[in-house]
Parts: C-alpha cells; sequence; structure tokens
C-alpha cells in the first residue's frame, strides 16, 4: 500500500535556480541560501528516505496557464512534462517524469471526495516546480524519483483559503491509502515565505511573521489553517499568498509531525526563502 | 463558511502601495497580460524588438495601456490590470531581473533596493494598513 512519509516545503525563486544553472552557488550572496538544504540533499538521498513519487504543490508563474484557463486546483496526469521557457529558454534541468497511473488515481480519488480537480496533460512546468527539485536533487541527469504536479491558483484572486489546501491535503492523504501499489510518496509545498514584487511597498519581508508560521506547522497548524487572504497580504507581501499551498502538504501528513530541518534566509532576489521538513509520525 | 465578496475585495483596498489582482484588473488588463505572453516566443520578441509601437497594433488594448507599456511604467501598468508575472516577459525581453524591474516600482535606485533587500527587506511597519496606519 501507498504511504505518506514526510513533507517538504520551500521557496521556489527563479532566481535560485538560475544561480544553480549559472555555477553561482559559491558566491558569498548565495552561499548561505543553499547551505541551508545541504542537510535535506543528505537526508533525502538515505535510502530510508528516498521517496517513490512526489507530490509537488506548485504555482504556475503565466507559463503554462495564461489568462484563458485559470484552475483553482490542476493535477498533472501525463506521463512526463518538459521544463517552460519562460523567456530566456528552458532550465537545462531533466525531465518531469510522472506516475501517471498514480496521478489519475489521485485526481479520480480527490474528485469523488468532492474536490473538483482539473486534469491536465500537455503542460510545461516552471521554476515553481523545477527550483524545488533542484534544491533537493542538485544536478542529476534524471530526477531520482517520479512526481506528480499539483498546480494551484495563486496569481488571479481569489485563491483558494488556507481551510481549503489543508482539506484537499487531507483527500490527497486519503487517496494515498487507497492506492494499492507499495510507494513512498512525498507531498512537497512550494513557494513563500514573505516577499512582494510590485508596486511602492514591493520588497516587504516579514521574518517574525515567517519563522511563526514554520513554527506552528508542528506546534499550532490548526491556527495556520485559519489565516484569511488578506492577513497573508497585509504582513507577507502580496506574493507570501503562495504560503496556502505549504498547507496543502500539511493537511496531508495528518496531525502528529516532527519537524527534522529548518532553513529560513533573507534574501534570495526579493524573496524571504524558507525551508521545512516534517516528518509523518502515525 | 460563506463570505461576502464585497467586503472581501474592499479590504484589498486598504493596503498600501499594493495592487491585489482582482477579477476587476483581470478583466481590464486582458489584452494586456496576453500581449505580455505572447512575448515568450523567440520570433514574437524579435518583432518587438524591432518596432514596439508596430507590434502594438495588433493588440486590442487603451492607448493608455500601449503608452505604459511603451514608458515601461510598472505601476501604471499594475493600475491598468497588468499582473507581475504576465509583465515579466516584457522586462525579461528588456533583459531586467526581477530585482532590477520591480525597483523601478518603489522609487528607489536598483542599488538602493537591492541594499534594503541584504538589510532584511523592507518593514511591515506602517505600511500594513492605510486606514489604521499600522
Amino acid at each position: 500500500m501507498a504511504r505518506i512519509t514526510a513533507g517538504v516545503t520551500t521557496s521556489h525563486v527563479p532566481a535560485i535556480g538560475a544561480a544553480l544553472d549559472l555555477g553561482k552557488t559559491e558566491q558569498e550572496y548565495w552561499k548561505p541560501v543553499f547551505a541551508g538544504y545541504e542537510w535535506t540533499r543528505r537526508w533525502i538521498a538515505e535510502d530510508a528516505n528516498k521517496p517513490d513519487v512526489v507530490v509537488l504543490v506548485y504555482n504556475d508563474h503565466a507559463s503554462a496557464f495564461d489568462m484563458n484557463l485559470i484552475p483553482t486546483f490542476a493535477i498533472g496526469c501525463a506521463e512526463s512534462f518538459q521544463p517552460a521557457d519562460e523567456g530566456w529558454g528552458p532550465r537545462p534541468v531533466p525531465i518531469v517524469e510522472n506516475d501517471a497511473d498514480f496521478a489519475w488515481h489521485l485526481a479520480q480519488c480527490c474528485i469523488l471526495d468532492e474536490f473538483d480537480i482539473t486534469i491536465i496533460n500537455k503542460m510545461d512546468v516552471d521554476h515553481g516546480l523545477t527550483v524545488p527539485l533542484s534544491l533537493m536533487f542538485g544536478q542529476p541527469k534524471a530526477w531520482p524519483c517520479k512526481i506528480v504536479p499539483l498546480a494551484v491558483n495563486v496569481v488571479t484572486y481569489p485563491p483558494p483559503s488556507g481551510n481549503r489546501c489543508w482539506m484537499l491535503g487531507e483527500a490527497i492523504a486519503r487517496a494515498v491509502e487507497s492506492y494499492p501499489q507499495d510507494l513512498k510518496v512525498q507531498v512537497w509545498g512550494t513557494g513563500g515565505m514573505s516577499h512582494q514584487l510590485q508596486g511602492p511597498r514591493a520588497g516587504l519581508i516579514n521574518a517574525a511573521w515567517d519563522q511563526k508560521f514554520l513554527d506552528d506547522l508542528t506546534a499550532d497548524p490548526e491556527r495556520l489553517r485559519r489565516i484569511p487572504h488578506i492577513e497573508y497580504l497585509r504582513e507577507t507581501g502580496s506574493e507570501g499568498i503562495e504560503m496556502v499551498m505549504w498547507l496543502i502538504m500539511r493537511g496531508a501528513l495528518g496531525p502528529k509531525v516532527k519537524e527534522l530541518h529548518r532553513h529560513y534566509h533573507v534574501p534570495a532576489s526579493n524573496t524571504a526563502v524558507g525551508h521545512i521538513v516534517l516528518e509523518k509520525c502515525s | 463558511m460563506p463570505v461576502n465578496v464585497r467586503e472581501y475585495l474592499a479590504e484589498f483596498d486598504d493596503i498600501p502601495g499594493t495592487r491585489v489582482y482582482t477579477a476587476a484588473r483581470a478583466r481590464q488588463g486582458y489584452w494586456l497580460n496576453q500581449f505580455a505572453m505572447s512575448l515568450m516566443k523567440e520570433e514574437n520578441r524579435k518583432r518587438w524588438k524591432a518596432d514596439e509601437a508596430a507590434y502594438l497594433e495588433d493588440w486590442p488594448m487603451s492607448e493608455e495601456q500601449k503608452a505604459a507599456l511603451l514608458a515601461r511604467d510598472f505601476n501604471r501598468l499594475l493600475d491598468l490590470g497588468g499582473n507581475i508575472y504576465f509583465l515579466a516577459k516584457v522586462f525579461s525581453t528588456d533583459g531586467l531581473s526581477f530585482v532590477q524591474a520591480v525597483s523601478t516600482m518603489t522609487g528607489m535606485s536598483v542599488e538602493e533596493y537591492q541594499q534594503m533587500m541584504i538589510n532584511g527587506g523592507r518593514s511591515p511597519e506602517g505600511v500594513r494598513s492605510i486606514k489604521e496606519g499600522r
């Protein structure tokens, strides 16, 4: 039977991908950003921790979805996905190989569980999905596991509420439990933390708020479910809303988790980088 | 729990220096943002760079939107329904990074803006709410 073993969250800043691709990770500016992922890269490479499949929750940044199609929750069900050309050529990273049987199973189960999921076949995946893979796995020839893309609209308002994201995570957990094949599944939530990329208030960072959010992923996740959009906007900048995607991961892990690792650094480009690894406890 | 959509949207106008990408903005900026998406193709970038004004003739945008695009006035473009991830196609075509383009909206030089980020970013103190002044 498939089982969820752990949850990982991380920011997915495009400049982090560019720094990796251009060999800048040892530069003084970037070194502390990447240092915080070294623990996770060792951890995830161990046999006991290596996932067979990652359900990777991310948002598309006007790459696969333009203003003609804005799915709130979409599961990628194709065999594979190409890295997107975001205007400066595709990132030099491996093709994203899906576990399409498992992805279709998730989509079917979530729909029967009353989540109206959009099913996507042809879709390129942008930095929102590929930067987290690079951070955890480095620069391999092929990604070491299958990846199910789960795209969430956090660009056009309203995005789903934090509570709805949490509940989708719970539905994903039920779907995983009903999958007969023996798979180790991780759920990753990406995006955040505080950042604002637009207007005169751009550059906003709220480290105290971010750290409390990281604390409460274990200490008080019920508080996180109830944070309204307006609080993300006021406290963490207009793009901080991406943190609702972390709650899909947290909802999927169930009530008891243990924090294994945490990393927080300001800045990467315009953004506060946050990263946490949570182990599911039975 | 049903949310009152008018109250939900009204709160967004109370955040200083921020344009939340609401349905109203998405409608106003539809062609502006679709134009920006067209720059993801190399052949379109070439045509745009060769003659920006001529390229814009193909797009049913308002004259204000066209003028703001030609001026790269990103705050004005946000007011006219542009979304930053779509506008990113425009400044990427110009060869600008997010930091370089974003800094132009803040009234700071790129160097000042970058230094602010290295120093921990812009504090939320005083820029959470216009009405409450906090």
